[in-house]
């Protein structure tokens, strides 16, 4: 008894400074912010609101705009990658493969850019004397160049597109770690057995690698509700807000128009509240282990 | 098959580590911060000594420095400190001070976009002076250049550079096409647009280039006939703004007619004016020092007056966009020194713009200057025209509005109905849209 309460205490002082700093430095603002998110005022001049702001973020046609864009990304961009990833990391997965490291690194370096600068590099591409339009008139596809970022649709595309870049080879790496732990060996057996490549992705790795599949799935959500880069410096909301993102609306309602942060806190809390509910529900329909 | 869990996991942990990376340019970040802050307290303790933000160090910097050793040559003991701060980290330091309560980081004097000027001064109410009393001689700075800091009556701001509106010619370029500076002086945007569509037509150049979604040019065009966004009491008026849908018009029938060409970000926009793709720029005279950059255009631009509104009473050929003030803050310990400071260099000394004009190109709203001998110096780059004279003499004569607190409100969404009018919407309906959008936005 006596010793299991000393390994108890123990137990906690080792908890102790993690716990308290999380609790100061990340709950504690969280807090706060909450409290922000119910008062409304310019700057400093904040007065208690209740509900208003969150009943007023639903008639905000800008906002809701925004809420749009970041679902169609989500819609859109979401199982195309995670698919392509899961294709990827079955191919490099494949023993008799060469070179696997050189394509492994090709494929995750993406990842390990700036944001800022991949979104640059992204909006010069397609600017409309950029890379891909010079491209299209040289090879006689296009007669003078497209201004892919001045239409809403090709807007909304170049952004998955470099979304798509940018984050396959991340979710990559989560499939090819959840792949090491499928035995070689069942896959031995289905080939003995005359399964087709297609067959065995769909009924041997698929199901196996579902709770990886799932982790990705939430954090891609998470990441795709928080989008901020890409709108700011690709497209900057443009055209027309048809491409602004929510957290790029709610920089703005802080630091570009006069500032309202109760109502910026309670729009961020809003996307708390989405994640939360995603994610939830993902797990009821991913997971089946309980 | 250890070998390779393990290899996973060190690939995942070296994952981790680049991601690492990526955040690991806070700590510099915070590291600045300290030093300025260290900074800004020694200023405040020690007596005679005003600590300043500002942003570009061959611009405003320079110019305040300059005031600095002039201020100093009749007060030896007086020192300044410059901290170079961007605008948008400016605007970032201000918003955690107002917010936080502790002004005590804060330097003495912040200069402001005048965009802003007016949103930080009613956010932040503790934080700006009332400079009203404070002997700077309000009158000798272009009135509609002083209104951009003006609150409630009180003066908070002292104007520094020009935003007066330039409209730039490529003269080798018209001449091809057969006109010369004076046949687009003076005029109207009906003749503007005809010419334009002869330079076109002869030369295969547009006028003009903008950023798309950007409406900046509209809102010069309808600061030159007087109009704005907002009313006297910073009520929007954007449906029903016969200027506005004028301005708006003329942009459309620009685009429509090819003497206006979009582009879709900044670089692009200056590269077109550098590469000589356009063979003119109509903007805020700060241009100019982008387009000096094209040395091999030497002598073949000339600087003159914007177009005007067709039938509209008040129209002038005039306007502004951009520029910035100095503000000063109410962690200053000793307002006196502030004051004098400011009213001996920046708003009393035409030898201080004499010195900056010619290294930064600095161009003064305060009136005195523009009949210096250096402001009526020929520039080579502009084919000998004395164009610093000209320009502060288009500054006198801009029409006075109401900008607005919610500028950058009104600007979205004024930008926002115009992408859509050029698509092809109707322009009362998007009007209609932008003023409901400004108007929730001020939580009217």
């Amino acid at each position: 008894m006596m010793l299991k309460e000393k390994q108890n205490l123990t137990g906690w002082g080792f908890l102790a400074p993690a716990t308290l700093m999380i609790a100061v430095m990340s709950f504690y603002p969280m807090f706060r912010a909450l409290i922000l998110s119910f008062k409304t005022g310019i700057g400093t001049g904040m007065t208690w609101s209740g509900l208003y702001n969150y009943t007023r973020m639903f008639q905000d046609g800008v906002f809701m705009q925004a809420l749009k864009n970041n679902f169609i990304y989500l819609i859109i961009q979401v199982p195309i990658m995670l698919i392509l990833a899961l294709v990827l990391a079955t191919m490099l997965n494949d023993r008799s493969l060469k070179c696997k490291g050189l394509f492994r690194t090709a494929i995750f370096l993406p990842c390990a850019t700036s944001l800022v600068s991949y979104a640059i590099i992204f909006r010069s591409l397609f600017a409309v004397d950029g890379f891909f339009n010079t491209f299209l008139v040289k090879a006689g596809i296009l007669e003078t160049g497209y201004n892919f970022l001045g239409n809403p649709t090709s807007a909304r595309i170049v952004i998955i597109l470099a979304l798509i870049w940018r984050w396959t080879g991340y979710n990559m790496v989560f499939y090819l770690s959840g792949l090491q732990n499928i035995e070689y060996s069942v896959y031995e057996a289905a080939k003995i057995d005359g399964a087709s490549p297609f067959t065995i992705f769909w009924k041997i790795t698929a199901p196996l690698l579902k709770p990886t599949i799932l982790l990705t799935a939430i954090i891609s959500t998470n990441g795709t509700l928080q989008l901020f880069d890409e709108s700011v410096n690709l497209t900057n909301g443009g055209p027309a807000n048809s491409t602004i993102t929510m957290s790029h609306y709610i920089y703005n309602m802080s630091f570009k128009y006069v500032p309202n942060f109760g109502y910026a806190a309670a729009m961020s809390f809003l996307i708390l509240i989405l994640v939360a509910v995603l994610a939830f529900v993902q797990m009821k329909v991913g997971d089946k282990r309980d | 098959m250890k070998r390779k869990v393990m290899a996973i996991v060190l690939a995942t942990a070296m994952a981790a580590g680049l991601t690492g990376c990526g955040a690991a340019s806070a700590p510099t970040e915070v590291k600045t911060e300290t030093e300025t802050e260290a900074a800004t307290q020694t200023a405040a303790a020690g007596e005679n000594t005003l600590t300043v933000w500002c942003w570009d160090p061959a611009f405003n910097i320079y110019a305040m420095e300059q005031a600095g050793e002039i201020y100093q040559e009749s007060h030896p003991e007086f020192t300044l400190n410059v901290i170079e701060t961007p605008a948008t980290d400016a605007q970032t330091k201000l918003t955690t001070a107002a917010t936080s309560g502790d002004l005590s980081t804060l330097p003495d004097i912040i200069l402001i976009n005048d965009s802003a000027f007016q949103k930080n001064v009613i956010s932040y109410p503790d934080v700006f002076v009332d400079l009203t009393d404070s002997g700077i001689d309000f009158t000798k700075f272009g009135p509609a250049k002083v209104t951009n800091s003006v609150v409630n009556g009180k003066n908070y701001g002292v104007p520094f550079d020009n935003g007066a509106v330039v409209n730039a010619i490529r003269t080798d370029v018209i001449q091809e096409a057969g006109y010369t500076i004076d046949d687009f002086t003076d005029i109207t945007w009906d003749n503007y647009i005809t010419l334009g569509k002869d330079v076109l037509a002869k030369t295969g150049k547009p006028m003009l280039s903008m950023q798309a979604g950007e409406s900046d040019l509209v809102s010069m065009i309808l600061q030159s006939a007087g109009g704005s966004m907002f009313d006297a009491e910073g009520n929007p008026t954007i449906v029903n703004n016969e200027l506005l849908v004028k301005a708006m018009d003329v942009y459309a029938e620009l685009v429509k007619s090819g003497v206006l060409v979009e582009v879709n970000d900044w670089d692009q926009y200056v590269g077109g004016l550098t590469s000589g793709n356009v063979a003119s720029v109509i903007n805020g005279c700060w241009i100019l020092a982008s387009v000096q950059t094209a040395e091999d255009q030497a002598g073949n631009w000339a600087v003159t007056d914007m177009p005007k509104l067709d039938g509209v009473e008040g129209a002038t050929n005039y306007s502004n966009n951009g520029g910035s003030s100095w503000g000063i803050t109410t962690n200053c310990k000793d307002t006196a020194l502030a004051f004098d400071f400011m009213a001996s260099t920046f708003a009393g000394s035409v030898q201080l713009y004499e010195t900056i004009l010619p290294k930064s190109g600095a161009l003064a709203t305060y009136l005195p200057a523009a009949d210096s001998e250096v402001y009526g110096e020929g520039q080579e780059f502009f084919g000998g025209q004395p164009i610093y004279a000209t320009i502060t003499e288009f500054a006198g004569k801009v029409p006075s509005i109401n900008t607005g607190v919610y500028y950058y409100e009104a600007r979205d969404a004024v930008s926002t109905a115009l992408s859509n009018v050029i698509a092809g919407a109707d322009i009362n309906a998007e009007l209609k849209n932008a003023q409901d959008t400004v108007s929730f936005q001020m939580g009217k």
